[in-house]
């Protein structure tokens, strides 16, 4: 695979009234071409400064950034602004221009790498058949609904035929329809002419829809990274816990004493595994937190169970979901 | 009283003041534009923050504008001499004109260009954009109807203020109010310059405000 983006060791600190913060605290990650390369993170967790490093409209403090092979730290203002053409972004909430039309907002990026304005035209009309706006053409982004005005901008992106789409927290300020409908839009994209994406969000939705890849960055750090399946299915830290689950909280007391943690990766059938279990084992579980989503037609997830107090009816059932090739851990006490 | 050549003074005292307020404002803008759009980008939070030039400007913009016009026509006189190689009539009035009227103008045009999304102004940096094109094309034209309302606020007080220069012999509708109407009692006349002055205000008003409605392309 063909490394499009690398980050090495990125650090960046802001120097405010209450003194320095430390916005990224050492990120490395490497996104291949082609990939859409999902960011998630909590508000404030650094991933909006992050995603402002990979063109850099912010300058990491330490630790640098390479867009094919190419260190951007090493290169001057004009340079890293022909750089930039390459590298497109989208917005939550869009930065259109408001006293230009949607024509001339989709001109815009030519007419900054100097263009001749009938044919930065022409190639503007292409653009808004692709994201199915030719009908606005003359239309003013104040007179566009919010979606709308999304699919401005990603015809805007799409302009100077970017190698890297930087979209942050684009679907944010989207009702679910819209934000589907935006998401389908930019995959289609991603495949049609295989431009890498960078997808900044806090919504798992949006990783789960479209994402390949997906790094987690709680407090500035980077916490995990892997594909969506590894990630999502089986999160290592409290923070992608946090994230996935949404709510890891500690449990209420308990009266049993042993706890499994099922991991569903993928690996299992469509059976209805637990049910089977108690129908086989002819006792009770205790369903103490269960989280599993649907990931491309196939359930991933996670959940605890309370087992029965008899032994060897728990003993079965852990033997029952082994043999299922489900991942079974047994928890001390399910409180984290 | 009502003569001919009263109604030839007054008409030819519109024309002058009407010379001497455009071609002010015109001044004012060549020096306070540049000024203001300084203002903005040397700001903290500004493209190119710098410090130094901020303060220096900042400082400028407002000693000159705390000085009080009719001292300020004073005290440049020698600067209008040497400009206009006289210090007396409409278009010597122009320089102290210009002069009060530019700091006046770089705040208006820093608080126009202040208005400007910041993330308009991100997402052009983000294609590539050079700062002399974020300038021209993304922050002078997405404040353009606020820049347009702040041009017809200029006039206006210029207008205001070309009236004043009546009381050093600067010409125009005010100086024919003062010489007619204050040293000679003719309060008719004063009268009338009064309301030629109100009338050029309302048209100046008038027109900025359509102007900028009609340019702007937000609300519709």
């Amino acid at each position: 695979m063909e490394t499009m983006i690398r980050i090495e060791n990125v650090t960046k600190t802001f120097s405010g009234r209450e003194g320095k913060v430390e916005a990224l605290k050492g990120i490395s990650l490497s996104i291949n071409k082609g990939e859409i390369y999902g960011i998630i993170g909590m508000s404030g967790a650094g991933k909006s400064t992050l995603v402002r490093c990979l063109n850099f409209l912010e300058k990491p403090t330490t630790g640098t950034v390479f867009i094919e092979d190419q260190d951007l730290s090493s290169l001057g203002e004009r340079r890293l602004r022909e750089v930039r053409t390459d590298i497109a972004m989208i917005f939550q909430h869009f930065n259109l221009l408001m006293q230009r039309n949607v024509l001339d907002n989709v001109c815009f990026p030519m007419e900054i790498r100097g263009e001749k304005k009938a044919q930065a035209r022409k190639r503007a009309m292409e653009l808004l058949e692709i994201v199915g706006l030719t009908q606005k053409a003359e239309s003013y982004p104040a007179q566009l609904s919010g979606g709308q005005k999304q699919r401005v901008a990603i015809a805007r992106a799409l302009a100077n035929n970017p190698k890297i789409l930087l979209c942050d927290e684009a679907t944010s300020a989207l009702d679910p329809t819209t934000t589907k409908a935006i998401l389908k839009l930019l995959q289609e994209i991603n495949k049609k002419y295989g431009i890498t994406m960078v997808v900044i969000t806090h919504e798992m939705a949006v990783v789960q829809e479209i994402c390949t890849h997906v790094a987690i960055i709680d407090a500035g750090e980077l916490v995990e990274k892997g594909t969506v399946e590894e990630v999502f299915s089986n999160p290592q830290t409290a923070a992608a816990r946090r994230l996935v689950f949404m709510a890891d909280k500690p449990t209420e007391k308990m009266k049993g004493k042993r706890c499994i943690r099922i991991v569903f990766d993928g690996k299992s059938s469509f059976e209805p595994v637990i049910a089977n279990m108690i129908l086989e084992c002819r006792a009770p579980v205790n369903i103490l937190m269960a989280d599993t989503k649907d990931i491309g037609g196939i359930a991933y997830g996670q959940m605890v169970l309370q087992l029965p107090e008899d032994d060897t009816a728990a003993e079965r059932m852990i033997r029952f979901l082994q043999e299922r090739k489900l991942t079974v851990k047994e928890l001390d006490s399910y409180v984290e | 009283m009502w003569n001919n050549a009263t109604v030839m003074m007054l008409a030819e005292g519109t024309l002058v003041t009407l010379y001497m307020t455009l071609v002010s404002t015109l001044f004012a803008y060549i020096l306070g534009l540049p000024m203001g759009i300084a203002l903005v980008l040397t700001a903290k939070e500004g493209l190119r923050p710098n410090q130094i030039i901020y303060k220096l400007l900042d400082t400028v913009v407002n000693v000159v504008r705390s000085i009080p016009f009719l001292i300020l026509l004073i005290l440049v006189i020698p600067l209008t001499r040497a400009i206009v190689g006289q210090s007396y009539g409409a278009t010597a009035t122009i320089v102290p004109l210009t002069l009060a009227a530019a700091p006046f103008v770089a705040r208006m045009v820093e608080s126009s260009l202040l208005e400007v999304d910041k993330g308009v102004i991100e997402a052009a940096q983000s294609m590539g954009a050079g700062l002399w094109t974020i300038v021209w094309k993304v922050m002078l034209g997405e404040a353009r109807t606020s820049l347009i309302v702040g041009g017809t606020i200029a006039l206006g007080t210029i207008l205001g203020y070309s009236a004043m220069a009546g009381a050093v012999g600067g010409g125009g509708l005010g100086d024919i109010a003062i010489r007619y109407g204050y040293h000679r009692y003719q309060t008719d006349i004063m009268l009338v310059t009064v309301v030629l002055l109100v009338l050029l205000v309302q048209i100046l008003q008038y027109v900025g405000t359509k102007l900028s409605k009609k340019l702007d392309r937000r609300l519709k």
